[in-house]
């Protein structure tokens, strides 16, 4: 942590800020009159201009006190947010995000310009007040004339390059104090360490104001010193003093301390709880602790990926001794190798629950995209979450980005109608997009939902025919026209938008889904909508596989996929032409891994049958021997091999050989091809 | 072809891992070799280009094992005592890839000097010019200083 290069903690603090501020500036559009949110908000601001003074970002400081100024009048609660003010707020979060990030492609006159409107959104007769004068006028608390202060900051605070001198002096910013040195700390000449901050000071403040004001000022050192804060009771006169009068009448400060407030010791730096909205005055400091208490420990996502590596390796070290202990006869060693799978086995579950993010982070972004498309287009959109708590790897929620963008940027574009052909169907005028996230089986299901006018499938085939992708005439269902949308290149929008209607998506959109071992499905219903369904593993990483022989070779098939295993009977077997299997009064077609694989040598005598399934379609898999369940730890195959479709990687065995993982989406595919073309060849 | 042949010259001495594949002997840029290892059993991968028929595992990493003799027109020979694999790092569409090589004996870690290489003749060879960076003299022998990225692409 402390290698860390302190302009990038805090830009990535910073990054933090900005989607609570935004989220709560959004949330203001629904909720206006929540004060919370317009706290939080300004909280946001408040931290981002604080930090960005300190670490030398002048020009966000400044752009965002000003930004803060004009807010703080919604604050006041004297005037209300309108649409029109968040839209501005929001280009001037967007700015100041260009600040930090790219302040090359900023430009005064476009910050100028949004202040220009920000003020103009939050004018009226009064001149806009500076917000030190704000938070000194903030709330009073009854009678008080002021507090009593007593600092301590830890010895190390001088390296951090903090000058508790600086912070004196913005204290005193608040109102006129007095400040007297505690020195009983300070060590004899020889012990002392020059860079150590031996120094106490007991500080009485005169001033009418809020403790918010007093914490504010030591914001970025609460973690690394003792506040204690006390109300003044009575009034003393604030005139200066000679010194050694004041220490006179002033006993020992240290032994005699008024029972303290608050007293923020605070856990180590890392353990930063976001900031969430706080009941307001007297338990803040409670609250605060309360939030620490539930420790989330920020961890660079690198090293989360090392240890995955690392309990990968465990897992197919473990294999290999578990393998070797069931060969011998030595008893203790199989409790050993017992013992060590089933903590390999909880070790890995940890593991991957610490790479576990909900999915919640990700929805909150389309929030400002649906914001921005709806009133580009001037399409009102709904936008409903649902199952936000939903969680994903960490890995899959960065892939999932950009397919998500693509299909919630197709929903408003193409999806949603105009407000004219929405009230001329009958349908309200404010148009619904819902993303639904939710766990089935060892899947999540993220759904993309609107209630705009569904796929016309007409001109999808239209437009096949035209490409020359189908011939005229071709029966296709509905759905494999559909497939067609995912087609490279194509798109039937009459008109190129900014948006949408180049033809580049879909067909990336279902690549990015396919790599993630996931699969997409459309379904639509004219005048009704459009349901787009990813459907994706949990994690990329290790998953539960059933290891199967076929030939002298071995493959895992995940286990997610796996119905049910059946032997495949002599009846089967001798309709040999059909490929079908009978499973309960089912028909189910098979696949005869033996032919597949090209492998050797003659067949075992039972044949086993592994059913799978993807959605709803079932197949069978003839394989001849299930051996077992396998942790299966996925190691993707080359580029060399990624021309070979029905393997989704490779993983390594307890003997130390590689196997092959089984793509079982493909395998439906390809069963289903088979399938069709032995109608075909019957039919004709 | 000709710039890298020019970095040759510069550069002077390149360091070569000299292996034989059937008749022939290939010099494959030392640079390019993390490891030499005994055989392994290896996973055939049914349905791939027969040039990398099959992967192996290689300290828990799953790597493809390319069969230069395949590209080159040779008869494979069964394992012998001689047989290695060479692991190397290569560069394909700017991701580092580990491929494993099969090659019937491994000589030795050399020099070939600059006034070795030879210029690819353009006729009386039967593989295609493109798997061949240049060809060199190593001890009054002709070796094939082969172009993996092309081979293996």
């Amino acid at each position: 942590m402390s290698a860390m290069d302190p302009t990038e903690v805090f830009r990535q603090e910073a990054s933090e800020l900005f989607e609570v501020l935004e989220g709560a500036l959004l949330d203001l559009g629904l909720r206006p009159d929540d004060r919370e949110l317009v706290d939080s908000a300004f909280r946001a601001l408040h931290t981002i201009k604080g930090s960005g003074a300190m670490f030398g970002f002048d020009k966000v400081a400044s752009f965002t006190h000003e930004f803060e100024t004009a807010f703080d009048r919604v604050r006041e609660g004297e005037i209300k947010p309108t649409q029109d003010l968040i839209s501005v707020a929001l280009a001037a979060k967007d700015y100041i995000r260009a600040l930090i990030e790219d302040p090359q492609s900023t430009d005064d006159v476009i910050g100028d310009g949004i202040l220009d409107d920000l003020k103009r959104f939050v004018s009226s007769d009064q001149p806009v007040a500076p917000v030190a004068e704000i938070t000194a006028a903030a709330p009073v608390e009854s009678k008080q004339a002021g507090w009593h202060l007593y600092l301590e900051f830890e010895s190390h605070i001088l390296r951090n390059g903090s000058n508790p001198l600086d912070l004196l002096e913005d204290l005193c910013k608040l109102g006129p104090c007095f400040v007297v040195p505690v020195t009983d700390g300070i060590p004899f000449l020889d012990e002392m360490e020059p860079e150590d901050c031996y120094l106490k000071w007991d500080v009485k403040l005169h001033a009418v104001c809020d403790k918010d004001a007093i914490d504010d000022v030591f914001m970025f050192v609460q973690d690394e010193m003792k506040l204690t804060l006390s109300p003044l009771e009575h009034v003393e006169a604030p005139a200066p003093m000679p010194l050694f009068q004041l220490l006179d009448e002033e006993p020992a400060p240290v032994a005699e301390m008024p029972a303290p407030v608050a007293e923020a010791a605070a856990p180590k730096p890392a353990a930063k709880a976001e900031p969430k909205s706080e009941p307001k005055p007297e338990p803040k400091a409670e609250a605060k602790r309360d939030d620490r208490g539930i420790a989330t420990v920020r961890v660079q996502a690198e090293r989360l990926d090392e240890l995955m590596d690392r309990v990968g390796e465990l897992v197919i070290a473990q294999a290999r001794l578990t393998q070797l202990a069931s060969s011998g006869s030595d008893l203790s060693i199989k409790m050993i190798a017992e013992e060590i799978e089933r903590l390999a086995s909880s070790l890995r579950d940890t593991t991957m629950g610490a790479r576990m993010v909900p999915i919640g982070s990700l929805f909150g972004r389309f929030r400002r995209l649906i914001h921005d498309l709806s009133r580009d287009l001037s399409k009102p959109v709904e936008f409903v979450t649902t199952g936000e708590d939903t969680e994903l790897d960490k890995t899959m929620i960065e892939c999932l980005a950009d397919p998500l963008v693509h299909l919630i940027r197709n929903a408003i574009d193409h999806g949603i109608e105009d407000t004219a052909t929405r009230a001329a169907n009958g349908k309200t005028e404010q148009g619904r997009i819902e993303l639904a996230a939710v766990h089935s089986g060892a899947q999540v299901l993220v759904t993309v939902k609107d209630n705009g006018g569904g796929l016309n499938t007409a001109r999808i085939r239209a437009k096949a025919e035209e490409q020359g992708l189908i011939a005229a005439g071709a029966v296709l269902t509905d759905h494999e026209i559909h497939q067609f949308l995912f087609h490279p290149g194509f798109s039937t929008a009459q008109t190129i938008s900014a948006l949408s209607g180049r033809g580049v998506g879909m067909d990336v959109v279902k690549r990015t889904i396919e790599n993630m071992r996931g699969t997409i499905d459309l379904s639509t219903r004219p005048g009704q909508g459009t349901t787009v369904t990813l459907r994706l593993p949990l994690t990329l990483a290790i998953i539960e596989g059933l290891l199967i022989r076929v030939g002298e070779g071995r493959y895992i098939i995940p286990l997610s996929a796996v119905e049910e295993c059946v032997e495949l009977t002599a009846e089967d077997e001798r309709a040999r032409g059909r490929n079908f299997l009978n499973v309960r009064g089912n028909l189910v077609p098979f696949l005869r891994l033996r032919e597949i694989m090209s492998s050797s040598g003659s067949p075992d005598r039972h044949q086993k049958t592994i059913i799978i399934s993807t959605g709803e379609s079932r197949v069978g898999l003839v394989a001849d021997q299930i051996i077992g369940n396998h942790q299966t730890v996925i190691k993707s195959l080359s580029k060399l091999h990624s021309d070979v479709t029905i393997f989704s990687g490779a993983t390594i065995l307890g003997d130390g050989t590689a196997a092959l993982i089984l793509d079982v989406a493909q395998l439906v595919a390809l069963a289903q091809s088979k399938v069709e073309k032995q109608h075909i060849s019957e039919a004709a | 072809m000709n710039e890298s042949l020019a970095g040759e010259h510069q550069t002077g001495a390149m360091q070569v891992v000299m292996i034989g594949l059937g008749e022939e002997k290939f010099a494959l840029d030392a640079g390019l070799v993390r490891e030499i290892i005994d055989p392994v059993p290896v996973t055939k991968v049914a349905g791939a280009r027969a040039f990398v028929p099959s992967v192996i595992n290689v300290r828990g990493n799953v790597i493809p094992l390319a069969d230069l003799r395949i590209r080159f027109g040779m008869p494979q020979l069964d394992n012998s005592a001689d047989t290695r694999i060479v692991v190397i790092e290569l560069e394909l569409d700017g991701e580092p890839v580990l491929v494993g090589v099969t090659a019937d004996k491994v000589y030795e870690v050399t020099e070939i000097s600059q006034t070795d290489v030879q210029q690819t003749p353009r006729v009386g060879m039967h593989w295609k010019p493109e798997f061949i960076r240049f060809i060199a003299k190593w001890r009054e022998e002709f070796v094939i200083v082969p172009n993996m990225e092309r081979i293996l692409n």
